[in-house]
């Protein structure tokens, strides 16, 4: 097909070259920087000093607060992934015809993914706090989000309403695949709402569905904003992400913060591999 | 043929029966809809209105009544009063601005660089562009920060913009649109003696204006509200970006909710209006490239 196959048009280098740059400055230097701090004593400004080699890793991985650390990231990822999972589909559900005006509702939905985490956090605290709204609705005196019973819970309820709507658009975009003829004959077949929905959508929308599943854990994962705002990692709320912002801002501990980064990144790439792995198996293209 | 025309009309009469329940229905069911998108979005509605109530009457919840009798631009102005807002919204503004250009040239120099040549190395760095989109933010902030920090160029535009110049989802965006193009377009182009270059910039980069903007609304969303880089790097109040300067408010003064949530007001509404016009663009720049199928 190419006839001058041999002749290279050395222009392309320079198209990739100013991409090339900023990934390696700012994604491969830093990631590598990472991995060398960790095998380091720093100082408070982040220079490193003596060679400690793997004395850290296993200080941290030792240490209990590494392990509740791990645990609560985990707990966080299944309150919000199951959380905005439902959520979005129940969304999604409510979505299915294209009629006229639909457009309001979808953007209601859609809505806070536009809205940046502070000014979320900034209202969470006035219906989360002691003398907030919600205590006011329910006649309680419930300090959700000073208490450690509640903190997660109360921190994963903020974050899944905050992202629930990139989740439904990417469900409502699946379901936008379904033929309009297979929905005719199925109501031709008396096909109620409901079971339209499990029999024709969901299946159909697989791809999309298994692909919002990831979309949010790897999105919780990385949740920090309002986190940091809402109870500053306090009250079994210390993620990952809080934990390494800790040592390194808080702390001056920027080997353990580059080790809390590398497991944060391993983890990421596990549940990518998964991802990739799921995908190939169970998810049916068309 | 009377008797025709009598049918004729009953069942014209039984149809529109049927038709009017069918509406109602639909009516109905629209409107549960619309209930539950507002409640869904009630607390930021809550949040719009109370920012218009002095802060004494916000301990308690406020009755409707009370409400609308102390209704009071009160909170803005007292906002106004004490923080430079118009600076952090131009600090934002600013960054988004040379974020979003830079970004999408780079990006798409690269994109047209990977779908429409074939040169040695080619896999090898498309490669590195898929492991680099891998590598998420949070975990190279704090070396970044160090470098940025070293280089002396906290508080400064350069320094929070820099590690945002290039993107994975503008590259992939850009790729995709360059492989749809049909190829005879640029084979036609260069037997009428089109150069790669002048490809790119008079027949690519006109028909990508879709795809650009579609970029542009999602950059300009994604920078907008971006909290950890710039809460490391613009330590100095007159660097501060929107969400920066709100997000003090919030830990300061937690006892004077009107103010709090007249910043939070102010922090939202240019995203909110990006986002409500440019819907359907951010979508499409959302889920392009993103799910097969």
């Amino acid at each position: 097909m190419k006839p001058k196959k041999k002749k290279v048009n050395y222009i392309v280098y320079l198209l990739v070259l100013p991409a090339m740059i900023f990934l390696s400055a700012f994604t491969f230097y830093p990631f590598l920087k990472a991995i060398y701090l960790s095998f380091f004593a720093t100082n408070n400004m982040g220079q490193p000093g003596k060679f400690v080699g793997f004395q850290y890793y296993s200080k941290i991985f030792a240490s209990p607060e590494f392990r509740d650390t791990i645990a609560t990231t985990f707990t966080f990822a299944l309150l919000v992934g199951v959380g905005t999972f439902c959520l979005a589909m129940f969304f999604a559900f409510l979505s299915l015809k294209n009629e006229k005006g639909a457009k309001a509702y979808q953007t209601m939905f859609a809505l806070p993914m536009a809205l940046s985490s502070v000014p979320i956090s900034a209202i969470a605290l006035y219906i989360l706090g002691r003398n907030g709204l919600l205590n006011e609705l329910l006649g309680t005196e419930n300090a959700w989000l000073s208490s450690a019973d509640t903190a997660l819970y109360a921190v994963a309820a903020v974050t899944i309403w905050a992202g629930v709507g990139s989740s439904y658009i990417f469900l409502l975009v699946g379901f936008r695949n379904v033929d309009e003829s297979l929905v005719e004959s199925s109501i031709i077949d008396g096909a109620g709402y409901v079971r339209r929905f499990f029999k024709i959508y969901v299946p159909i929308a697989s791809p999309q569905i298994f692909f919002v599943v990831f979309l949010t854990i790897l999105h919780s994962f990385k949740s920090f904003a309002i986190i940091k705002l809402l109870t500053g990692g306090e009250n079994g709320t210390n993620v990952l992400v809080y934990a390494l912002y800790n040592d390194a801002f808080k702390r001056g501990r920027f080997s353990y913060a580059c080790i809390y980064a590398l497991v944060l990144s391993l983890l990421i790439f596990l549940v990518t591999r998964l991802q990739f792995i799921f995908e190939k198996r169970a998810v049916h293209y068309q | 043929m009377n008797e025709n025309e009598y049918t004729a009309v009953e069942i014209e009469k039984l149809r529109k029966k049927g038709h009017a329940a069918k509406q109602r229905r639909k009516a109905l069911s629209y409107a549960i809809r619309v209930v539950i998108g507002i409640c869904f979005i009630s607390p930021l509605l809550m949040g719009v209105l109370f920012s218009f109530v002095p802060s004494d009457y916000l301990n308690d919840l406020p009755s409707m009544a009370t409400i609308m009798q102390n209704f009071t631009l009160e909170n803005y102005q007292k906002l106004f009063a004490s923080i430079p807002v118009l600076r952090y919204v131009s600090n934002s503004l600013v960054l988004c601005l040379v974020i979003i250009s830079i970004q999408i040239i780079v990006s798409c120099l690269a994109a047209y660089a990977f779908s429409m040549f074939r040169f040695p190395g080619k896999d090898l760095l498309f490669t590195l562009i898929l492991i680099a989109m891998m590598i998420p933010g949070q975990v190279t902030t704090i070396t970044n920060y160090l470098t940025i920090n070293n280089a002396g160029l906290t508080n400064t535009y350069i320094g929070l913009c820099l590690p945002y110049f290039v993107g994975g989802t503008a590259i992939f965006m850009f790729r995709q649109f360059f492989l749809q193009l049909p190829r005879e377009l640029k084979e036609a182009s260069v037997i009428d003696g089109c150069s790669d270059m002048k490809f790119l910039f008079k027949v690519g980069l006109p028909m990508a204006v879709p795809t650009i903007a579609s970029l542009a609304i999602y950059i300009f969303i994604d920078i907008y509200n971006m909290y950890f880089w710039p809460m490391l790097v613009a330590t100095d109040q007159k660097m501060y970006t929107v969400q920066i300067g709100m997000s003090m408010l919030v830990s300061s003064n937690a006892t004077e909710y009107g103010k709090v949530l007249a910043g939070a007001v102010i922090s939202i509404i240019i995203p909110l209006v990006a986002f409500v016009i440019g819907q359907s663009y951010l979508i499409k720049g959302m889920t392009a490239g993103a799910v097969k199928g």
